[in-house]
Formats: structure tokens, C-alpha cells, sequence
């Protein structure tokens, strides 16, 4: 065939290369949900901002200048300065490291236990499914707040601490999900043939029933990441989470913000801007990609 | 339903068990106790046998099995034992400021419904239209906006614009009313915003959904005046899991209110609690978790009940 004097490039009407694929992924994704391309847009940003914090911050977000102490908005400190002069953009850029640090750690490790465990629930069956739902029943029965204060109680404050009070209340939330998505797939005949050809619990599990969840894993997860963001802020402003002089937005509320509300409004006004806006963004992005994986679950 | 009932509330024993030992424990890992959180503010050096006396009078000298037992012993007799930090019964430290809290629950509640069942409903028939996706970005923005801000900024407001601060000092609403509202609405309207933003999305979904049923075109075809269909059919219909979320979110409100009387420097169940953890009142702790979450726990039952009850076809088992 190749000696033919015709001979045609058989790969011409080339599937799009991965790039261009994931591109035209993300046209369609902007032109049918508007709103979730704007906040995966905010989502992105942030990210960024995160990253490279160190190269696009103006300042050291540590670095106290007693010249500038409540300064207004100004060329220098676009959006102010705190009471010990510290520039308040960079704190903010800085903070937005601190909001997906704790964000992802929590959000991630939280849901993917949960998967795990609602999974295994959901596999298992019998007595195994009743224990597991009984406890998991005690831990749904905790505010998210109050069960976090209490593990930030008993374990202390700091980013780390603060991510372990964020994600045990999380855990038994998605294990819930997942368990009834999980229940669904058990009943399917291709988890029977897998059981039949002898495979083991853990190889149906993992290769089986996991992939099959994904699509309400993924629900869980970009919902807790913006309830992530916002329970860190909450402690944080109680004073119960990050402390100084970690710059967190939440932590920037507490304290000094409302104590100077009226001579640096500034300094309330901002930090409280990027946590709406960045939790904003997550569920915008998370709504959109929820109802583009599953109609079923739609938006509550 | 004699039989789903009984299975019910059975379930629910081992529930509220499990937060008491849940709760137990947790507070049973706090480094340092309250004996010495409370004598190291008197002075530099206290000698061991004060803080063992001091331990002693507290209980927390005896086997953790012993301490266990006792108030387990305690909460069956519905006694929550006393304010380790104040020394007063936890009920009565819970009592006072319990009206405070209730009431700025129930006003957030009625702000939440208002705003929710016409936004909802709204953006439910105009699917797809502006008027839908402004309706759920201030939804999603509800969600989004940390209430203990929202709370800041209404105060900064008020200071900017009025120069004037809401009341710092609580008036019972039976003593003057206008007093009383003047200060709480707005920690209600901060914690209300939130609340509504879940309502809605719920009642638009609902809403959306019933809209499809076939009783509807039947409604439609038959030349039933629009807003009879809406009011009649469609949102009676779509009421009952607008009443599920409004209810759950309810027992939640406590959540919200912790950090929202923060805020308004008000003093009631949400502002104990976050005393009570920083100042090591295990006691206190306990009893306000185990209120909130038997409160959750129950309200749970009564809607499921309910939701049995209104809907013929939901089926026991």
C-alpha cells in the first residue's frame, strides 16, 4: 500500500493532539457554564497568587514598618497597612498559600478517607456497615464548627493541628456520600463477576468500585475545599486557628480589624474580600463541575 | 409505622452514647487542665497540694473510668454538673444566656425563609435567564461570605455612614422590644444571609423538579391560571424538602452563632462555648456539645417523621 502513488497519510484527519484536546475541553466547559469558568478563573488566581507569592508580593509579608502604622490605601500600600505597618496585599497574597494549604490538605485527606471508608461500608455490608454508619452517625451529629473547636481543644492550635480539627469532621460526611454512591454500584453485575471470578475484596474495591465513585468523590471534595477555606478562616478569627505572624486571612480579621474599624476600615474590608471571593470561586467551579458529572446530584 | 418509629428512636440511644464518649474523650486529651490554667494566673508558685485539693474538689483526681461513669450517671439524670471556671450549675450558665441566642436562631430562621422561598421559586421559572443567575450568585455568594465578616461590615457600615453602633448591652425583648431588635436583627440578618443561601438553592431545585411532573401539564392543559399552579401545586409539592433543609439547618444555627456573637460582643450559647473551650471548663464543653447535637440528633427524627407522615410515598422500613 505504501508504494501506491496516491498514497494518503492514513493519521490526516489527526485526532487533536492532548494539548489541543484539553483546550477544547475547557472552550466547551467556559461556553456552557459560564459561572464555572469564572470561578474556576478566581480558582486558578488564587492559586497562582500562591505560588508565586514570594516573586509578586511588593513586600515581606513579616516586615513591620512603624512609619506606616494604619496607613491608608496608597502608590506604596495599594490596599493599606495593619497596626504594625505591615503591607496589607502582601499579606493577602501570603494568605492565600495559607488558605490552600489548609484547604487542599483538609479537603483532600478528609474526602478521600471518607471515600475509603464509605466504600469498604458499603462493600462489606451486614454488621461492618451498621458499625461503621453508627459512628458515623455520632460524628454527623456535631456541628462542623463545634466538633473542629473541640479537636483544636484538645490538640492545640497551629496550621497543622487546624487542618487535622478541619478534615475529622469531614471524614464522616463523605464516607456518608460515597457509601450511598458505593451502595448503587455493589448491586451491579459486574461487581458479581468480579466476585465470581474469585478476585479479592481489596482488588474489587480498588479496581472495581472505586473508579466507578469518582464522579461523587470529586462532588464531595470541590464542596469541601471552599468549607475548608471558610472553617480555617472561622478559627483563625476566633483566634483559634493559624497564629501569628502567619499571614491568614482569617487571622487578619481578628483582633486589630475591628478594634481600628473606624480609623483603618481597610484593614476589615480586605482580608474579608479574598476569603468571599476565593470560597466563591470553589463553589462556583464545583457547582458547574457537579452538574456536568452528575444531573442526578444536583445542585441542593 | 408504629415499627419504623420504635426502630427510630432506638437508633437514636447509641447516637447521643457515642457523642457523649465522642465528646469525653476529646476533652480528656486537652494538655494541662483547669487547675492549673486557673492558679498559674495567681501567682508564680503554687504548692502541689493546692492544686491537688483543688483537683479533688473538681473530681478530676479520680480513675478516668471513675470520672466516666460519674458523668455518664450524671447526664442520665439530665445533670450536667457545674461550671468548672464559675462554679455555677452549667444549666443555669447555659440558661442565662439561652433567650439571647433563641431568639437571634428563630429571627435568622424567618429572614432565611423570606428571602428563600421568593428568590428560589423565581429563579426556579426563569431557568436559565438573568434573573436565575443573579439569583444564584447572591446564593452562592451567601454561602461564600464568612458571616462573622459580613457581621463586621454591617458594624463598619453603620459607623461610617450613621455614626452609630449598634446597642453592646442586651435588652430582653419583653422589656423593650425596640431596643432589643435594634441590636439583635443584625447578627440575625448576618447569620440569616448564610442560611438563606442554602434554603434557596434548595427550594430552586425543588421547585425545577416538581415543575416537570406530569400533574403540572395536566394543570397547564386544562388552562389553570398560572399562579393558582404555582401556589397550589408546584410549590406545595416542593415545599417538603425546603422544610427538610430548613429544619436541619436549624439545629446548625448554634454553628453559625459562635462566631457571629463574636462579633457583635453578644453574650449567649455561642460565645460560652468558645469560652468554655479556651478556658478548659471540660464540664461546660461537654454539656453544650451534647445539647447541640441531641438537639441535631432529634430534630433529624422529627423531620424524617414528618416527611413520612406529609408524603404518602415514602415508604417505612
Amino acid at each position: 500500500m505504501s508504494s501506491q502513488p496516491f498514497d494518503i497519510d492514513l493519521a490526516a484527519p489527526a485526532e487533536p493532539s492532548p494539548a489541543r484536546q484539553a483546550w477544547l475541553a475547557v472552550v466547551k466547559f467556559t461556553r456552557e457554564k459560564p459561572l464555572g469558568a469564572a470561578g474556576a478563573a478566581i480558582v486558578i488566581v488564587m492559586i497562582l497568587a500562591a505560588v508565586f507569592a514570594d516573586v509578586i508580593a511588593p513586600y515581606n509579608p513579616l516586615a513591620t514598618d512603624y512609619g506606616a502604622m494604619l496607613g491608608a490605601p496608597s502608590a506604596q500600600h495599594w490596599l493599606g497597612s495593619d497596626e504594625f505597618g505591615r503591607d496589607l496585599l502582601t499579606r493577602i497574597i501570603y494568605g492565600a498559600r495559607t488558605a490552600l494549604l489548609v484547604g487542599f490538605t483538609a479537603a483532600f485527606i478528609g474526602a478521600t478517607l471518607g471515600l475509603v471508608i464509605g466504600v469498604a461500608s458499603a462493600y462489606f455490608g451486614g454488621l461492618i456497615d451498621l458499625i461503621i454508619q453508627r459512628i458515623v452517625d455520632v460524628f454527623i451529629s456535631f456541628p462542623l464548627i463545634i466538633l473542629a473547636l473541640a479537636v483544636v481543644a484538645a490538640l492545640g492550635t497551629g496550621v497543622d493541628r487546624v487542618i487535622l480539627a478541619i478534615l475529622i469532621p469531614m471524614v464522616p460526611r463523605a464516607a456518608r456520600i460515597c457509601r450511598s454512591g458505593a451502595l448503587a454500584i455493589r448491586e451491579m453485575p459486574y461487581v458479581d463477576a468480579a466476585r465470581a471470578a474469585g478476585f479479592r475484596d481489596r482488588r474489587i474495591i480498588l479496581r472495581h468500585m472505586l473508579p466507578n465513585v469518582v464522579a461523587a468523590y470529586l462532588i464531595v471534595l470541590t464542596s469541601f475545599l471552599g468549607q475548608a477555606i471558610l472553617l480555617e478562616a472561622s478559627l483563625s478569627f476566633l483566634g483559634l486557628g493559624v497564629q501569628e505572624p502567619t499571614p491568614a486571612w482569617g487571622l487578619m480579621l481578628h483582633g486589630g480589624a475591628s478594634q481600628y474599624a473606624e480609623s483603618a476600615p481597610w484593614m476589615a474590608i480586605y482580608p474579608g474580600v479574598a476569603i468571599s471571593l476565593a470560597v466563591f470561586g470553589f463553589n462556583l467551579f464545583g457547582d458547574s463541575l457537579r452538574d456536568a458529572l452528575d444531573p442526578r446530584l444536583r445542585t441542593q | 409505622m408504629l415499627h419504623y418509629l420504635l426502630k427510630r428512636i432506638l437508633l437514636m440511644i447509641p447516637t447521643i452514647l457515642g457523642v457523649a464518649v465522642v465528646i469525653f474523650v476529646l476533652m480528656r486529651m486537652l494538655p494541662g487542665d483547669i487547675v492549673e490554667m486557673r492558679l498559674a494566673g495567681e501567682g508564680s508558685y503554687v504548692q502541689q497540694e493546692t492544686i491537688d485539693n483543688e483537683r479533688a474538689k473538681l473530681g478530676l483526681d479520680k480513675p478516668m473510668l471513675q470520672q466516666f461513669t460519674d458523668y455518664m450517671w450524671g447526664l442520665a439524670h439530665l445533670d450536667f454538673g457545674y461550671s468548672m471556671w464559675t462554679g455555677r450549675p452549667v444549666t443555669y450558665e447555659i440558661g442565662v444566656r439561652f433567650g439571647l441566642s433563641l431568639q437571634i436562631a428563630i429571627m435568622s430562621t424567618i429572614i432565611a425563609v423570606l428571602l428563600a422561598i421568593p428568590l428560589g421559586t423565581l429563579a426556579a421559572l426563569k431557568q436559565d435567564t438573568w434573573v436565575d443567575y443573579g439569583v444564584r450568585i447572591f446564593s452562592i455568594a451567601g454561602l461564600a461570605t464568612p458571616s462573622f465578616w459580613l457581621g463586621i461590615m454591617i458594624i463598619l457600615a453603620f459607623l461610617v455612614v450613621f455614626h452609630w453602633t449598634p446597642p453592646m448591652v442586651y435588652t430582653p425583648i419583653w422589656k423593650d422590644p425596640w431596643a432589643n431588635l435594634s441590636q439583635l436583627i443584625w447578627p440575625a440578618l448576618a447569620t440569616g444571609y448564610r442560611y438563606s443561601a442554602v434554603a434557596t438553592r434548595m427550594t430552586r431545585s425543588a421547585v425545577l423538579e416538581v415543575l416537570r411532573e406530569d400533574y403540572i401539564r395536566t394543570a397547564r392543559a386544562k388552562g389553570l391560571w398560572q399562579q393558582l399552579i404555582l401556589r397550589r401545586h408546584a410549590l406545595k409539592n416542593a415545599m417538603l424538602p425546603v422544610i427538610t433543609v430548613v429544619g436541619l439547618e436549624f439545629a446548625f444555627l448554634l454553628g453559625g452563632l459562635v462566631v457571629t456573637e463574636q462579633v457583635f460582643n453578644l453574650n449567649g450559647i455561642g460565645k460560652l462555648f468558645v469560652d468554655a473551650v479556651t478556658q478548659y471548663d471540660y464540664t461546660l464543653v461537654q454539656a453544650l456539645v451534647m445539647i447541640v447535637a441531641t438537639v441535631f440528633i432529634v430534630s433529624n427524627f422529627v423531620v424524617d417523621v414528618l416527611y413520612a407522615w406529609l408524603d404518602p410515598r415514602i415508604r417505612y422500613r
